[in-house]
């Protein structure tokens, strides 16, 4: 399943090398952890409009040069979605209502002679540098800067392509895997805080990348970043969610879940699970293997549960009040007249929010998507009720068809 | 022609009037009552909650699965009656409450209804089962909520089971979507025969039936639908089938009997079956699949073959077993079975046969010759076979064996005469021979594969090993006494009276060997731009031996015949190396569709050696043949999402054939001088290469489907060998061969069918076509000839079902066949016109009538017009509590028509033959169906 990105994740993690001048491993604060017991198939339903505020859907427009697959990616930069496509291979930029403004393909990247392969791109990322923004394009052979137009710029080696966050205004940089060396050492951690004005770099978790080659690492989490200064980060087979804030890294929460969803308690130290880790997933479908993105958002929190092997009725994109310990799950919510009667998530019938789960969590509101062709079946379904679609998606129905760009879905949760 | 219309006539008809009454039925009696179906403790609306509707007597009205919101309305529904209302989902307690629409108003709004999870302590509490259930993705339907009369099967419980279609040629369909594969308790019934498993089960021994897609996530819309029947506890140990014996006019008798048993593990099938009306199952399938207790319907599958020329009387037995070893196993990756049949078969006939023939030998010089041959044979054979299947995870094991032996015997005569142009009779060619002969053969094939797609980081993908033997060991002996009488020239008339011992031994291996993936092995996750390569390696080996002794009765004494009698032996080697190289575009959209082509070069030698060693010197013949033989193919397709998917491929081939020993030397023997084999031992092989393509549509919409095949391929074959015949004004023909070019053939194939489905009626449409050209060069008299021969075959059929009362399948089809010597300036053809008309009316459960009439008509270019009908009809009624048994009155070829003529063009000759065939007769046939599914009694009410 997650082979690519995986082997993505090598890649990147192998050429990211960074110097600076002062480092050091870190503590991870437990003082304040709490140990939160879910489970998950316990869950309940609401209807849309308690959970949101407001929810719009964006159909993506449909032209022969904005034809894409599905949406692999997303930004939301300023009034303009910049979404990647895997299945074309391009970056396409839309307008906040959705019209088709330009596209960065194959035909925009620039190969040099000695590059080894033709330049494709593998995902984006976008920066400021020197008071400009900027998309920036991994290839196999380098990054390729390209305006918010999708003009090319520049092409740089030596990137470094982990994944991060600010905070503190820029002051301060949570990165993903990255090498710190000291003095002649260089040591590997899976999370580095980078502060600008101490000009100093704390590692977390110390890892061997050797172990990437030796051994299977399915993963989903990252850093899911749902304030200024606040953001949580999770681990390969782990339960643990830790909080990352400019002066420090904290446990936040431990889950415990029932026993059949439980990983043994030496998954990673037994060696008998070493290479075997796909066959033991495959006997042990329920397992849960860690957790993906997550975000506190008021009193609630998202927290999505990772496995490998795919049950519908598993119950793993939850809402868990940390003060009513309430817990609702996503597949048990209602289509509202806030929604249109249109479900916000593809959950039973497609693949996309199972996948992905979140594209985006971008001005307090949360972004998915999914196909028409799961759009025009959920519009069959709530046949025989009254709705009034608001403009844009009045228009779809009108002009789009099953076969038309994936639709943008925008949620709004309720923080109190 | 006309058949299909009166048909489309009789369809339209039906419907029109059918849907005439269904609207006035709809009287103003009857309002809606609507819903919505909630789960309070977890705050959500229950989505797929079966919600039922029973009458006062509590037999179900309606029921409906909740839609996404958890709604639920009925249409329909008589007004100011007492109803029953249940709710039931798996997990809750089933809500119940009696309702009635007043009178007055035309809608029940029944608000929210509040559905309870059940407590998992309490016992469970079944008030009623819901007809339909849905769980967890599947989709089950209840048994015990269909109230049925004791003797419905399967089929008649899934035809009252809305949005399941049970078509005419037993295909099922849910929501318009084909059932992949039907199961019994997880495993295949039988021989996964449809009409096996839906007209023997009953309906009583059914718990219920599970309906679920096996589809691959990343095709959620394609349909793999599969549905599986659970019985009852307790009910998968059973026996069915049918015993039959009919008597009729002309002492015509007929008994067949088929009983099948069942456990968990075991299934096994037992037949036997002894006639003299041209009633031989060629294998066990048949005959089960025709036993089954719902009776044949429109099947005309096993009935008399009229067509089927001589007298002959045949006796069949056979048993088959098949058991599983993980009869639990719901994953396709974990399934072993081991399965072994047998089988038995005596056939007794009396042929007698006339046939003329003209053969052409320039412009107009013709010979006519006649001939009528009487032959009465017996043969009895003995197969058995046995598979072996193991499949779990990357490993795949197959082997199979077939072990067949038989012994015949035969007695023949035949008159043969030849004239000239001018009806004049210039020799005659009598004979009588006597034949007897016993021959085993045994086959073994073994495959293995590995296969490793699961785990990405392995580079060694799989590979595939197979080997086949196969051996044979035949005996013989033979006589023929011929005497060839030359009526212009008596000095040279011939007399033979000639015994042949004949030993034949034969060993053939073949071992194959493909590595496959090649770039994953060397170069890992390397893309190399799609390119991938193969290796092939094939290796066949044979040796055949032959021992002939042949005898001449020389005056009171046999005496051996010294250029006759041999001993040959050959060994033969072909070894082909091969590697091919591969190219995939891809095209995918999310969602939208899926698009792969794929081009394949493959480099293939093929080095053969052939050695023959024989007691004459002549036939001392050691050989080596290399030859390059490349492939081709280009292979595309087109996956729709939720529309359609199309295959498309084209192949190109090269085939080697090497001559053999007897087509280089042989021993010519004189016997038949109509026909004297002569060889060539400057013979070459011979290269076919040939091009195919071939057409796949499958139609994945929900309802009136499309769908559609076509195979066409065109070939040219390089120094084919061809027959070089010297034919003289006796008929006496010489037979040499040659190798020549210019052989070429092609050839279509095309299949349509279109369903459509009706309110309470379904119709289908299949169309047919072939097409063969093909223009083969021969010497005649050493005049360079082609023959140009074309023959194509249309076929239209049509089936409908109305209800469980009807059913009609209409056929129409048109062949034809010439055949065209430009150099000889000859032309023969002949069109064959058939029609048929097969249906089945059920008057009662017990009471039905089955009738099939065939049309044929048969115009030559030469010779007579021959038309002839055959009418069959039978009535049956079944009698006892249990409808076990069957009284059959049947009707065969009621018109006395049948005929059996045969027009057969050939390079320069044309040839009518006529045959004895089985003609009228009545017969009264009784039957008992023993049917028992569980342990105790048979199947209770």
């Amino acid at each position: 399943m997650k082979p690519l990105k995986l082997f993505l994740c090598i890649l990147l993690a192998t050429q990211s090398l960074t110097l600076l001048t002062s480092a050091q491993t870190g503590k991870i604060d437990s003082t304040s952890m709490v140990t939160l017991r879910i489970d998950p198939q316990s869950a309940r339903g609401a209807a849309i409009s308690q959970i949101f505020d407001e929810v719009k859907f964006i159909p993506l427009e449909t032209t022969k040069e904005s034809l894409f697959g599905n949406i692999a990616q997303l930004k939301i930069a300023g009034n303009k979605f910049i979404v990647y496509d895997y299945d074309t291979r391009s970056i396409l930029l839309f307008s906040d209502e959705g019209k088709y403004i330009s596209k960065i393909d194959a035909t925009k990247l620039q190969t040099d002679k000695e590059d080894k392969e033709k330049a494709q791109s593998y995902g984006f990322r976008t920066v400021n540098e020197d008071g400009n923004d900027y998309i920036i394009i991994f290839t196999g052979n380098n990054v390729q800067y390209f305006t918010m137009d999708g003009k090319f710029i520049k092409k740089v080696k030596n990137y470094s392509y982990s994944d991060e966050i600010t905070m503190s205004n820029g002051d301060i940089l949570a990165k993903l895997g990255m090498y710190i060396k000291k003095g002649k050492d260089s040591t590997f951690y899976k999370l580095n805080v980078i502060n600008k004005i101490k000009k100093d770099t704390i590692g977390y978790f110390k890892f061997d990348t050797k172990l990437y080659e030796t051994d299977d690492w399915y993963g989903d989490g990252g850093i899911s970043q749902y304030a200024p200064n606040e953001a949580f980060w999770s681990t390969f087979y782990d339960y643990n969610l830790y909080k990352i804030t400019p002066d420090k890294v904290s446990l936040a929460y431990k889950f415990v879940l029932p026993a059949i969803n439980t990983l043994p308690k030496d998954f990673l130290t037994n060696p008998i699970y070493v290479k075997k880790r796909f066959d033991y997933f495959e006997k042990n479908k329920k397992v849960i293997h860690g957790l993906g993105k997550s975000y506190l958002l008021g009193d609630n929190l998202y927290v999505r549960f990772s496995n490998v092997f795919w049950d519908k009725d598993q119950k793993k994109n939850l809402i868990y009040n940390i003060k009513t310990s309430e817990l609702i799950s996503f597949q048990d919510l209602e289509p509202d007249s806030l929604s249109f009667f249109l479900p916000i998530t593809d959950s039973g019938f497609g693949y996309d929010f199972e996948n992905r789960g979140f594209l985006a969590f971008e001005g307090g509101k949360f972004y998915t998507s999914y196909s028409s062709l799961a759009m025009f079946a959920f519009k069959e379904r709530s046949a025989g009720k009254t709705i009034k679609y608001p403009q844009l998606l009045e228009n779809y129905f009108k002009t789009g068809d099953r076969k038309s760009n994936p639709v943008l879905v925008v949620f709004k949760p309720k923080t109190k | 022609m006309r058949f299909l219309l009166i048909l489309t006539i009789g369809i339209v008809c039906l419907f029109s009037s059918s849907s005439y009454g269904q609207q006035a039925a709809a009287a103003p009696t009857t309002g809606t009552i609507k819903g919505i179906v909630r789960d309070t403790t977890h705050n959500y609306v229950l989505k797929a909650a079966t919600v039922s509707l029973y009458r006062a007597d509590s037999s179900v009205l309606n029921y409906q699965l909740s839609n996404n919101y958890g709604e639920f309305k009925f249409t329909n529904v008589p007004i100011g009656q007492i109803l029953r209302i249940d709710v039931s989902n798996v997990g809750y307690e089933t809500f119940r409450q009696k309702i009635t629409i007043p009178k007055g108003e035309s809608m029940l709004d029944l608000k929210t209804l509040v559905i309870n999870p059940r407590n998992e302590t309490l016992k469970e509490v079944v008030i009623s089962i819901p007809p339909i259930t849905y769980n967890n993705d599947t989709l089950e339907i209840n048994a015990a909520a269909f109230k049925l009369d004791s003797n419905a099967t399967v089929e008649d419980l899934l035809k009252k089971v809305p949005n399941i279609t049970v078509w005419g040629d037993g295909v099922i369909t849910v929501n318009g979507k084909e059932v992949k594969s039907l199961l019994v308790n997880g495993k295949q019934f039988f021989d996964g025969d449809n009409k096996v498993t839906l007209q023997n089960i009953p309906k009583n021994a059914l718990e219920k039936i599970q309906i679920f897609n096996n589809a691959d996530r990343n095709n959620p819309l394609d349909s793999n639908l599969v549905a599986n029947l659970k019985l009852k506890k307790g009910k998968d140990r059973s026996y069915f089938g049918k015993i039959g014996i009919g008597y009729g006019t002309n002492d015509h008798y007929q008994i067949d009997g088929n009983i099948n048993f069942t456990t968990p593990k075991l299934q096994l099938s037992l037949i036997g079956a002894t006639n003299d009306v041209n009633k031989t199952p060629n294998d066990i399938n048949t005959l089960v699949r025709n036993s089954t207790f719902k009776g044949t319907g429109t099947s005309i599958e096993y009935q008399p073959d009229f067509r089927q020329v001589g007298i002959n009387k045949g006796t069949v037995a056979g048993a088959k077993m098949s058991y599983n070893f993980t009869p639990d196993t719901k994953e396709w990756n974990n399934k072993s079975s081991v399965s072994a049949d047998y089988y038995f078969k005596n056939i007794e006939s009396i042929n007698n046969s006339q046939n003329q023939t003209i053969t052409t030998l320039s412009t107009n010089n013709k010979i006519f010759s006649f001939s009528e041959n009487a032959a009465v044979n017996n043969s009895e054979s003995h197969r058995q076979n046995s598979q072996f299947n193991y499949f779990k995870k990357n490993h795949q094991i197959d082997i199979s064996e077939t072990f067949t032996t038989d012994n015949s015997s035969g007695i023949q005569t035949n008159i043969r005469n030849a004239s000239d142009n001018n009806n004049q009779i210039t020799s005659t060619n009598n004979g009588s021979s006597t034949n007897n002969s016993d021959n085993q053969n045994f086959n073994l094939r073994a495959n293995y594969s590995y296969n490793n797609y699961n785990n990405w980081k392995q580079r060694f993908k799989g590979f595939n090993l197979s080997y086949n033997l196969a051996m044979n060991n035949r005996n013989s002996d033979r006589n023929e006494i011929t005497a060839f009488r030359d009526l212009l020239t008596p000095t040279l008339n011939r007399d033979f009276n000639r015994n042949y011992q004949t030993n034949t031994k034969s060993f053939n291996q073949n071992i194959n060997l493909v590595v496959r993936d090649l770039k994953s092995l060397f170069f890992g996750n390397k893309n190399f731009s799609n390119f991938n390569g193969e290796l092939s390696a094939k290796l066949d080996l044979d040796n055949n031996k032959n021992k002939n002794q042949v005898e001449d009765l020389n005056g009171n004494t046999y005496k051996p015949n010294d250029y006759l009698s041999n001993d040959l032996q050959t060994n033969q080697a072909i070894f082909t190396p091969g590697f091919s190289i591969s190219k995939n575009f891809s095209k995918n959209l999310s969602n939208r569709y899926n698009k792969n082509l794929s081009i394949r070069l493959t480099a293939a030698q093929q080095l053969s050696y052939q050695d023959n060693k024989s007691i004459k010197s002549f036939q001392n013949i050691n050989r080596n043949y290399n030859n390059f033989v490349p492939m081709a193919s280009i292979s595309y397709y087109n996956y729709q999402y939720g529309t359609h998917s199309t295959n498309i491929s084209l192949t190109y081939n090269t085939t080697i054939a090497i001559p053999t020993v007897n087509q280089l030397a042989p021993l010519t023997d004189s016997t038949n001088l109509y026909n004297l084999q002569r060889g060539n031992i400057n013979l070459v092989e011979a290269k076919t290469k040939s091009l195919n393509l071939s057409l796949y549509r499958n139609d994945m919409r929900n309802k009136n489907t499309l769908n559609f095949s076509a195979n066409a391929s065109i070939g040219l074959i390089e120094d084919a060998i061809i027959d070089s015949s010297f034919i003289d004004a006796r008929n006496r023909r010489n037979n040499y061969l040659a190798n020549a070019n210019g052989s070429k053939y092609a050839r279509l194939y095309g299949d349509v069918r279109k369903s459509l489905k009706f309110k309470s009626a379904e119709l289908k449409f299949g169309y047919t076509t072939s097409f063969n050209i093909n223009r083969t060069p021969n010497y005649l008299n050493g005049v360079f000839n082609f023959s140009n021969n074309t023959s194509t075959e249309n076929k239209i059929s049509t089936n409908f079902t109305f209800k469980d009362k009807f059913a009609l399948e209409g056929t129409q089809s048109i062949g034809t066949s010439s055949s065209k010597q430009k150099s000889l300036n000859t032309a023969y053809k002949n069109v064959t016109l058939t029609s048929s008309l097969s249906t089945n009316y059920n008057f009662t459960k017990k009471f039905s009538l089955n009738s099939n009439i065939s049309l044929n008509n048969n115009n030559p270019s030469v010779g007579e017009t021959v038309n002839f009908t055959i009418w069959n009809a039978e009535f049956n009624y079944r009698f006892t509590k249990g409808n076990n048994a069957e009284i059959k009155l049947s009707a065969l070829d009621l018109l006395k028509q049948n005929r059996a003529i045969f027009n057969f063009a050939g390079t320069n000759t044309f040839t009518t033959s006529t045959r004895n065939v089985l003609q009228q007769y009545f017969m009264v046939t009784l039957s008992y169906y023993p049917r028992k599914f569980g342990n105790n009694a048979a199947v209770k009410k």
